[in-house]
């Protein structure tokens, strides 16, 4: 685990390919502004995360993770 | 199948100890399609061991292997270069698994990262009944199918008891009472006098009570030509 920034929390997104990961393309195209602290991971599927590769993301120093479909 | 459970994190914590270096073997038969010690078990299991001993200020180098099936010496020997490297080895095996790398690698200590608990038929996702004791004289014949060994709370071979209520036992009434199930089985094929012959005493020489249990087949051992 890497050390933690107290400023800017790290953040991992697992976005579904048709939902959540196509809403953040939208906020992009009108230009909404979201913390670049945020890391965003397009996967297949919501169901297609596994715990273990959310637990490899704490490992990699995250300090949250989300899973949107 | 067999079926086992992870112990938990604090307990292999403990059965660790000091080991800087681990290998976490898992299985890829039984207690993979438990869910318990399989592929992504060893994985999950890895990282949270990584974690914690980082948490608590020893960090712990820990590696991730899982074989087809444990309890086999020619899926665990190519096991055997590697196993030096490590302080201990942490099987997810069931309990046979964990005892052939013990056997075959006496040198490598390996230990149990789960509780072999029994075996079960998975009825439902997610849900596991036990259905066998592996008593070693089966009785299904006499019983329609149903184990009063596995199932009924007192092993009887003539029952029900009295303890038998609405279908239920009473140890817990979410266990259904084997022989009420029985029961209902030999009136389905109209064969109830069937359970009217008292059962004797059965032989549990043929289980664990004569001691670890061995069969030797001749006309598969391999022979040696002198």
């Amino acid at each position: 685990m890497a050390e933690k920034s107290v400023s800017e929390p790290r953040i991992l997104a697992f976005c579904c390919r048709y939902c959540a990961y196509a809403a953040a393309d939208l906020a992009g195209a009108m230009r909404l502004r979201y913390a670049p602290s945020i890391r965003i991971v397009e996967v297949p599927c919501s169901g297609r995360v596994e715990v273990g590769e959310m637990l490899h993301a704490f490992e990699r120093g995250v300090d949250g993770l989300m899973v949107a479909g | 199948m067999i079926v086992g459970e992870q112990k938990p994190l604090e307990e292999i914590m403990g059965l660790l100890g000091d080991a800087r270096k681990v290998l976490i073997v898992g299985c890829g038969t039984c207690v993979t399609v438990c869910f318990a010690g399989g592929e992504k078990e060893v994985g999950i299991l890895a990282s949270a061991l990584r974690m914690k001993s980082k948490l608590e200020g020893h960090s712990m180098e820990v590696d991730e292997v899982t074989v087809q099936r444990q309890c086999e010496w020619e899926y665990i020997d190519p096991l055997q270069p590697q196993l030096k490297e490590y302080d201990v080895v942490l099987s997810l095996a069931c309990g046979i698994g964990v005892q052939a790398m013990n056997e075959r690698f006496p040198d490598a200590l390996t230990l149990p990262g789960l509780n072999t608990t029994s075996l079960s038929l998975p009825v439902e996702q997610g849900v596991w009944e036990e259905r066998c004791q592996a008593c070693g004289d089966c009785i299904l014949g006499l019983t329609f199918g149903i184990c009063p060994i596995a199932r009924c709370s007192k092993q009887l071979l003539n029952g029900p008891c009295g303890g038998s209520q609405n279908g239920v036992c009473e140890v817990d009434p979410d266990i259904p009472c084997a022989w009420q199930l029985i029961w209902e089985r030999a009136v389905a094929f109209g064969q109830v006098e069937r359970l009217l012959e008292i059962q004797p005493p059965k032989n549990w020489s043929v289980s664990r009570d004569g001691g670890p249990r061995k069969i030797v087949r001749e006309d598969l051992r391999l022979t040696h030509v002198e």
